[in-house]
Parts: structure tokens; sequence; C-alpha cells
């Protein structure tokens, strides 16, 4: 059990390539932290060099009070799930399962015992005997999830787990790691590129970008109140409207009309407003012609054009309107960001 | 194609291994049928025995052993080298690879030459051994092992690569040392590789000529393809190397199905 503890971390790879740029991190025992961003952006080499597969340019590691930035993998005690899983083909699940046992040089007798202990929690009876090209993606999922568990780390280190499953698995497989998590009590690193599973998974995110973190917080204030420009369109499931406006003596306007009243110096901004708070109503301060509605199950996506901006809102299934009709709109928890850093 | 140049030359090799075929004389011209006649000398033959036995030392400590080690430990060693580092070794060893042999043997002559030989300059002999006469079968199993390497080190290198990073890093971070590592996630996974490169250098150099230019017909080094040349061309009797080429390539064939089998039982 124990915390990690990151300061300063800076990655170059030869070549000139700033994979991290100047990382401070600070992640709780037994939470369950995840590292969030599009491809390129760090995550996965940030994890990497927790894991002690990459060594830093500069910068330190600390995992609960040991300094391990100059320890080898195998000293870290720290167990890493893959996106591949990284299953060995030729041994056995009960084998694959105590490996890293085995390098600890335990009886065959003991090993194989916890292997089991360790499989039957996770649902892998019957399977102890056979090779993980015998089983589905989801089992290999669970065997790689049992090999982490079984050799006691002081933390997980997860590379997409559950990028390699269906999508209606990953939703099951989901749920099975929050209750494994939350039941071991084991701190958790996720590098994920999917925001739900981040939202769904975490206890914190940090969201990344080219090297840095551009927000860190939980679920709801990264959902609720985005950082940047950045961290607002990567977040939610649809995407935020970001609209140019202004803002005259606390009245901010978007294409001429007053959203809300805010306490902001003037001058031009860009205004954040999810589509889920826009209501489509009769009267509002913005009006449009709907140009599409896209069905998401039990709502729909309408694009309004307004004065030439596209704006989407989210209308439950009873509220459905057709394309063509004049509506008018109704933003609420209106943001506002000021060269990409929100401002109120 | 394959009727013309494999199986009319085999067959053709089975006619003269049943007739007293010679290069010159009487039997040069009307060869007779002689049945199993030259089969029959061959098995009772000691010098046969004799270079049978000189050729299986040389398979399995130039082939077997020396290129299959050596290619794949320059291939391990090479993996993390820096680029130009393996690129320039690369390029090297595949050099020995392929120069033509009449080169190659006389940079070795050179090397092993009594007087004024390489290896003897730089381990200060005086006087020089004469390792060709002194040292035949050592002299051609560690020329083999330089000259062959290359494809060992080429095909492990492909197999190393085809080794998934993350079952390398698995091993790295249970804490397992180098020889865990290979025992563990490497060999099991090279192993069908290793087979079938032993089975392939098996073969060649069971047939190898090349060796006969460096140490020529000495008696300590006649391996099977410089006896059956020695019986053929020397001693002008074709029709008893035929025989013994027919055995030979009834040897190759026992093998390379042992090989197979090994390959489909084990891996299966």
């Amino acid at each position: 059990m124990a915390g990690i503890e990151i300061s300063a971390l800076t990655k170059e790879f030869p070549g000139g390539v700033q994979a991290l740029n100047g990382l401070d991190l600070s992640i709780a025992d037994g939470e369950f932290f995840a590292l969030l961003g599009p491809s390129g952006c760090g995550k996965t080499t940030l994890l990497r060099t927790i894991a002690g597969l990459e060594t830093p340019t500069s910068g330190s590691v600390r995992i609960g009070d040991r300094d391990v930035t100059r320890l080898p993998p195998g000293a870290r005690n720290v167990a890493m799930v893959f996106q591949d899983y990284a299953l060995f083909p030729h041994m056995t699940i009960e084998d694959n399962i105590a490996y890293p046992l085995k390098i600890r040089r335990q009886a065959r007798e003991t090993r194989l015992k916890h292997a089991h202990d360790v499989g039957s929690q996770l649902g892998l009876d019957g399977l102890m005997r056979r090779r993980p090209a015998e089983l589905s993606g989801g089992q290999q999922q669970r065997v790689a999830l049992a090999r982490a568990v079984a050799c006691h780390p002081s933390a997980f280190l997860f590379d997409e787990p559950l990028s390699n499953l269906d999508a209606r698995l990953r939703l099951e497989a989901r749920t099975f790691l929050k209750r494994l998590q939350r039941q071991l009590g084991v701190t958790t690193v996720f590098v994920t590129h999917d925001q739900a599973e981040a939202l769904a998974l975490a206890d914190r995110i940090a969201v990344m970008e080219a090297g840095r973190i551009r927000q860190i917080g939980t679920p709801r204030e990264v959902f609720g109140r985005p950082a940047n420009t950045f961290v607002a369109g990567f977040i939610g499931s649809t995407p935020m409207n970001l609209l140019p406006g202004v803002v005259r003596d606390g009245a901010v306007l978007v294409a001429a009309q007053q959203l809300s009243v805010l306490d902001v110096p003037d001058g031009e901004v860009v205004v954040g407003v999810r589509p889920e708070y826009v209501a489509v109503t009769e009267n509002g301060p913005l009006a449009g012609a709907v140009a599409t509605v896209e069905n998401l199950g039990t709502s729909s996506l309408v694009t309004v054009d307004v004065d030439g901006l596209s704006i989407g809102a989210v209308v439950p299934e009873d509220r459905e309107v057709e394309p063509g009709t004049r509506v008018a709109l109704n933003p609420t928890r209106v943001l506002v960001y000021r060269d990409g850093e929100l401002v109120s | 194609m394959i009727g013309v140049f494999l199986v009319f030359p085999g067959l053709w090799t089975l006619y003269i291994g049943a007739t007293n075929f010679r290069l010159t004389g009487v039997s040069a011209r009307e060869p007779d049928f002689v049945g199993l006649d030259n089969f029959e000398r061959a098995l009772t033959d000691q010098t046969f025995y004799h270079s049978l036995w000189l050729t299986l030392i040389f398979v399995f400590g130039s082939a077997v052993v020396g290129q299959n080690g050596l290619g794949f430990t320059l291939a391990w060693a090479l993996r993390d080298a820096r680029k130009w580092i393996r690129r320039t070794l690369e390029a090297l060893v595949l050099l020995a690879w392929i120069l033509p042999s009449s080169v190659v043997a006389f940079l070795w002559i050179a090397m092993l030459d009594r007087d004024g030989g390489t290896i003897n300059a730089l381990l200060g002999t005086v006087p020089g051994i004469a390792w060709t006469v002194e040292y035949p079968l050592l002299s051609i199993i560690v020329f083999n092992i330089w000259r062959g390497t290359a494809f060992s080190m080429m095909l492990y290198s492909a197999a190393l690569s085809s080794i998934p990073p993350s079952h390398l890093e698995t091993a790295r971070l249970a804490g397992s040392s180098g020889t865990q590592t290979l025992r563990d996630v490497v060999f099991p996974h090279i192993k069908r590789h290793a087979l079938t490169n032993t089975l392939l250098i098996t073969l060649w150099t069971f047939n190898d000529f090349t060796p006969f230019l460096i140490t020529a017909s000495d008696y300590d080094a006649e391996i099977i393809a410089t006896f059956i040349y020695n019986k053929a061309i020397v001693g002008g009797e074709m029709g008893y190397s035929g025989a013994i080429s027919l055995l030979v390539l009834l040897m190759n064939l026992l093998l390379a199905l042992v090989y197979l089998r090994v390959a489909r039982r084990r891996l299966a």
C-alpha cells in the first residue's frame, strides 16, 4: 500500500521528442487514478516511467516512502496489466498467474495454491489448466488482472486494459475492475483515451496534452468545470459547445444575445456550454432552425443554426423536434474562457 | 523445370550408383550394371564410416552448436544496441556469408598459414603452428562457424523482434533475471524458429564442399562431400561415389523427417 509522488518529471526521447514536460503529480494511497488524453499525449510514457520501463531524463518518482527513480522495474513492487494482456502462450493459466511468484522463488505448491485462490476470486475456476489461446478476450483480461493481484504489489498500473474488449464486454469489465479495486484498496494508475471510461472508473483524473497535465480533478470537477478549452472539448460524450462571444459590462453575449451576467472583465471570450445543459424551449435568448437530429437512445442531439453558429442541445426522447423547425435555446451553466483558460 | 533439374539428376545418381561407371577406361564407355554391389561396398568401407563420423562432428560442432549459438548470442546482444553498431556488425557478419567461397578460402589459408599466417602472428607462436595440417577438423569447424553465423543471426534477429515487447516487460516487472527471461519468455517464443534454423544449417553444412578448399584431401578432415569428390573425381569411381551420394541423400531426407516430426509433436 503506497501513494505515488511524481515531481518535475521530464522524459525526452532520442531525437528530441519531449514526451513528459516537468510533471508534478501526487496520487494518494488506495486511490483509483486515471491518466486521460489523446494518443501521443504522454500518458503511457508516464505510466511506463512509474513502472520503471522508461528512465526519466530528470525528475523523480516515489512510491510509498521509497525513491524508486533509479530502481529497476523488478525492485519497485508494482504490477502492470498491458493492453495485449501479455499472457505467456506456452504456459497454462495457473502458471501464468503464478509467474511473478515463481521469480520470487516460492515453492511450486505454494504459488499454485495462491494462484488458484486469486483465480477463483476473479471467476477463473475451471480454466486454470487451459492455455491463454483457449480463453475468450474477457477471460484473458481477468487472467492478466489475476497475475497482477497475485503478487500483492503496492500499486497497479493499467495500460488501456479494456480497449481490446468489445463494447458490451468492456462495460462489464469496467464494473468488475472498479469493484475489484475497491475490495483490494490498492493504489491504481489507469491509462485510457476513453473519457467515459475515466469518468466512470476513477476517483481522480489527470487530463494530459502534449506531455503536460491540463487539469487534475474528480470526474465531477473535470466534467462540470473543465479548466481550459482543451479539457472542455475532450471530456463529455457529446462535444461541448465552444462559441465565440464577448463580455460587455459583465453581460456575456453570444450572437449578440445575452446569455448570463458574470463578474468577468470586458473583452472577447469563448463561451462553453454542454449540450446537456442547453434547453430547447419556446422562449430563450438564442433562436434558430434545427439542422440535424441525432438519436442517442434515451435522448437526441439536436443541432441548431443560430446566426451561422452551430449549437448542440440534448433533448429527452419525448421532446424531439423535426429538422427545419424554428426553436429557441436557453443555455444554463455557462462557462467563460479567455485565452483558452477558464475565467468563470 | 523440377523434372529437369531435380528429378533427373536424382534418378541419374540412382542409375550410376548401380553401375561400375568410371571416369576413364572401358567402363567409362560401356558401364556394366552391378546391382547393389556399390552400396554393399560402401556399408563395409571403413573409410566411409570414418568420413561419416567426421561429418557428424563437423555438422554438430560448426552448425548445431557453433552457428546456432553464436548467431543467437549476436542477435540477442545486438537487439538493444545503437543502430550504427548493429548495422556495422551485421554488415561485417554478412560479408563472411556473401563473399565467394574461393575468396573466403584464400583468406583463411592466409590466416591459418604456418609461416606468416595472421593467427600465428597474433599468438606470437614461433615457429608457427600449421593449423590446417595439425588441426584440420578444428580449422574447418571454426571456418564454417565464421562463414555461416550470419544466417542464424539474421533469422534469430527476426525471431526476437517477433516477441511482443509486453511479454519481455512483464518478465522485467516480475524481476526476472536475464537467464530467467531467456528460459521463460524468449526460448518458448523462438522454439519453432530455432528448429527450422537448425534443420537448414544442418543440411547445408552436411553437404558443404568449401572446407575442401582449405584442407584439401587431408584424411583427418575428409568430410562426406570431400570423400565423394575424392572417390569420383580423383579416384574416378563414378559408380561408387554415385552410390554414396544416394546414401547421403537418404540420410539428409531422414534428418529432415526427424526434425519435422519433432517440430510437429513438440510445438503442436
